[in-house]
């Protein structure tokens, strides 16, 4: 497909001879939002941590457009300029405020003008409400907080794809909706998706394609009403089953 | 790239602190084994080599000469409350200058660096009331003598010992670990019992509390000792072999040795060293122990 | 005042010589200090990197420094170097080189445990945003490293002052050796000048380290808000 962004061909990886992915293809179009789902271990985070680079990988390819995406290559990190990602555990620089946090990248990396840079963090930050935070250092700011801090960190590099590797799930419930609120309205601007998470409502609401990973494979793939609704496989009925609750009253 | 220069600039570092590092573990090696004789030999081989010493003329040519002194040994070398350095040995050493017509560095020597400071050349002279001892002399050329030394043994009045003979089976004597006077005494009288202590202060009170019946120690340091503290006296004024205190200059350097050689014969006829010893040593010896203290121009009676 | 032999503090210029004494163990510290933290910091990351022969090759610089007193290592600078190169290094740069060769050694190995102190995804957040290896070090790992590591390089530092005092043996006239020879200079006149004495080299020590555990707490507090 010509509108192709992100292309991965029999992707192997392991660690000391434990088959993390086996054999995975996937490709992801330009605007697609992509969610990753399935039980933990499955190598849902393996995947993402593969496609910015920060694991070696056995066997296979990725690509962006026609760029080969290699761990251990010197262009690696003009690569993962245009992969922006977004941890589960909080990963902003203590040592620095918000706004430092967001624009060190883009003036250091990137060697964009400071004052430009500042101006489009401060935006980005107004529009996820955090416009009076920029000179708090992180441990001043809740965790749904320092998540929001975190997209607009990556966002500012201007990156292709955004990775999101289960960034909610170590949020206290309340502060679960900023987080997943910002993310929704990233995808409605169109951005590159690929999100991994077990917030399986959301999943429903952002998504286009919806992918059940389990052992390293994909198990089922498709649009996120008929996954949900009529899941074809016996292990991803399994799996959804787990977020239900006869009633007992 | 960065990368790479980034390392590189480590590397680099590293290995020049190694570099020092390895440096060191050699040099160790050629001091650590300074004691033995073969080694010594291999040293005397390299050092007339290079000569690390300066010539008198070229101590005159400079116009400045540097003097390794004690500056905390009163009253052979120490600093006044005014900064300046006094006693015997610099009393002396400000003679030599003065007759040298040179300008003068006096350098803080400790006890255990006076050879290196000589081996190196990093003073021209040593006068920091240095021994005469044949293993020195091995690595430092000594000039004439200007002072004896000896052993010396001090006892409380009521009971005055004159003699080691008059010790009796359970008496015990008072050493300084580490001094002449243990190695002397463990050697010629290897019967009699020794206290050892570390430090001045703990034989002294071992002294006063009555813990032994005498205190064996450099004759100076005894004699000193009796006349600031009333209730003792020295028995044994000298003991042993009698040493001698001398100047001493690096290895080889004879145009230097030489002066000072006549200095010192030369300054005995105006009776150079009675005079130092009226000047600096009277307050600490009295007068008594001038004629058994002082050597006049280089000649030990 | 006579009794803890102050009095001899005030004769002549021997207050002026202790502090000139003072000054002169600050020069040779404080100037080491700052080579230690530069290099040491150098050092420290080289230790963190995985190549057996860096390994192997600090491990020994390490092992040297801590085995060997610094008393002989100022011996084998000062004297070793002429012995065997010819060099006439003087006291104060050979006391400097010996305390900034101890003070890397140990500073760098305080840099290696603070930089493997910080989380690994602080490391993996800054790779993600397209940083470089070294970008990621210096803007990154070890500003935090050396947020953990100023109590500690505090006390390198203290630590470093305080053993000046060796520099005696090579002919170098610190404090402690002025105090020394007031003491000696005045042993028959006041036998009790040691303890006033010794009081004012602490006094003055003190005086000395105190900034240095002020700057620290001022940075600790600054960091933490």
């Amino acid at each position: 497909m010509a509108n192709t962004l992100l292309k991965i061909e029999n992707l192997t990886k392991s660690y000391d001879g434990n088959v993390i992915l086996k054999d995975f293809n996937l490709s992801v179009r330009k605007g697609e939002v992509i969610v990753i789902i399935g039980p933990s271990g499955c190598g849902k985070s393996t995947l993402l941590r593969c496609i910015n680079g920060l694991e070696a990988i056995q066997s296979g390819v990725i690509k962006l457009d026609d760029e080969i995406i290699d761990s251990k290559s010197k262009t690696i990190t003009k690569l993962r300029q245009r992969v922006g990602m977004v941890f589960q555990s909080y990963d902003l620089f203590p040592h620095k405020t918000v706004l430092q946090n967001i624009i060190l990248a883009p003036t250091l990396v990137q060697k964009r003008d400071k004052k430009e840079v500042a101006a489009e963090a401060e935006q980005l930050l107004d529009k996820v409400g955090l416009s009076d935070k920029k000179d708090s250092y992180p441990r001043q700011l809740s965790g749904g907080q320092k998540q929001r801090v975190a997209i607009v960190r990556a966002l500012c590099m201007h990156p292709e794809v955004m990775l999101f590797d289960e960034v909610t799930a170590a949020l206290d419930p309340e502060m679960v909706r900023e987080v997943l609120d910002t993310m929704l309205e990233l995808a409605r601007q169109g951005s590159t998706m690929l999100i991994v998470t077990h917030e399986m409502e959301f999943a429903k609401a952002v998504s286009d394609r919806v992918i059940f990973l389990d052992n390293g494979e994909i198990i089922e793939e498709g649009a996120p009403q008929s996954f949900f609704n009529h899941p074809k496989t016996e292990r991803a009925q399994k799996f959804l089953h787990t977020f239900e609750f006869e009633h007992i009253k | 790239m960065k990368k790479s220069i980034f390392v590189k600039a480590l590397a680099i570092l590293t290995a020049t602190v190694l570099l020092i590092a390895s440096f060191a573990g050699c040099a160790g090696n050629e001091s650590g084994a300074s004691n033995s004789t073969a080694s010594t030999a291999d040293k005397a081989d390299s050092s007339t080599a290079d000569v690390v010493y300066r010539t008198l003329d070229e101590i005159k040519s400079s116009g400045k000469i540097k003097i390794g002194v004690f500056s905390d040994k009163n009253p052979f070398g120490y600093v006044d409350e005014n900064g300046k350095y006094q006693g015997y040995d610099v009393y002396f050493a400000n003679r030599l200058v003065k007759d040298l017509g040179v300008d003068v560095e006096f350098v803080s020597t400790e006890a255990a660096s006076r050879v290196e400071f000589l081996e190196t050349g990093k003073v021209d002279i040593v006068l920091a009331n240095f021994t005469v001892t044949d293993e020195r002399a091995e690595k430092v050329d000594f000039a004439l003598p200007y002072m004896n030394v000896a052993l010396g043994v001090v006892s409380p009045d009521s009971r005055v010992i004159k003699s080691l003979d008059e010790l009796k089976a359970n008496d015990e004597v008072i050493v300084i670990t580490g001094t002449t006077a243990e190695t002397y005494l463990t050697e010629k009288y290897p019967n009699i019992k020794l206290q050892k202590y570390d430090t001045y202060a703990n034989a002294k009170t071992a002294l006063e509390n009555g813990q032994a019946a005498a205190w064996a120690n450099d004759n100076t340091e005894v004699i000193a000792y009796a006349l600031q503290n009333k209730g003792y006296t020295v028995g044994i004024p000298e003991l042993g072999s009698k040493d001698t205190i001398a100047p001493a200059v690096s290895k080889g350097n004879k145009t230097l040795l030489d002066w000072i050689n006549s200095e010192i014969k030369t300054l005995g006829k105006e009776n150079f060293f009675h005079a130092d010893y009226e000047a600096t040593l009277t307050g600490t010896y009295g007068k008594d122990y001038e004629e058994k203290l002082v050597v006049e121009g280089g000649k030990v009676n | 005042m006579q009794a803890l032999g102050l009095d001899v503090l005030f004769k002549g210029s021997n207050l002026l010589r202790l502090l000139g004494g003072l000054g002169k163990a600050l020069e040779i510290s404080l100037i080491a200090v700052a080579l230690s933290l530069i290099l040491g910091v150098l050092f420290g990351v080289l230790m963190t990197f995985r190549n057996p022969v860096i390994r192997a090759l600090s491990r020994i610089y390490l092992e040297i420094v801590r085995i060997m007193p610094q008393m002989v290592l100022l011996f084998l600078v000062f004297f070793g170097t002429t012995r065997v190169f010819g060099w006439d290094l003087n006291a104060e740069a050979a006391s400097v080189i010996v305390f900034a060769f101890w003070g890397t050694a140990e500073m760098g190995d305080l840099v290696r445990g603070a930089i493997i102190s910080v989380p690994k995804h602080q490391y993996e957040s800054a790779f993600a945003l397209g940083m470089t290896k070294s970008q990621t070090y210096f803007t990154i790992i070890i500003p935090q490293a050396i947020r953990q590591l100023i109590p500690l390089s505090i006390n390198l530092i203290t630590r470093m002052i305080k053993t000046t005092s060796l520099v005696m043996m090579i002919g170098v006239v610190e404090v402690l050796k002025v105090s020394q020879q007031i003491i000696e200079a005045n042993r028959m006149t006041s036998p009790n000048a040691a303890f006033g004495i010794y009081l004012t080299v602490f006094v003055l020590y003190f005086i000395a380290c105190w900034p240095f555990s002020i700057l620290a707490k001022h940075l600790e507090r600054k960091w933490s808000n």
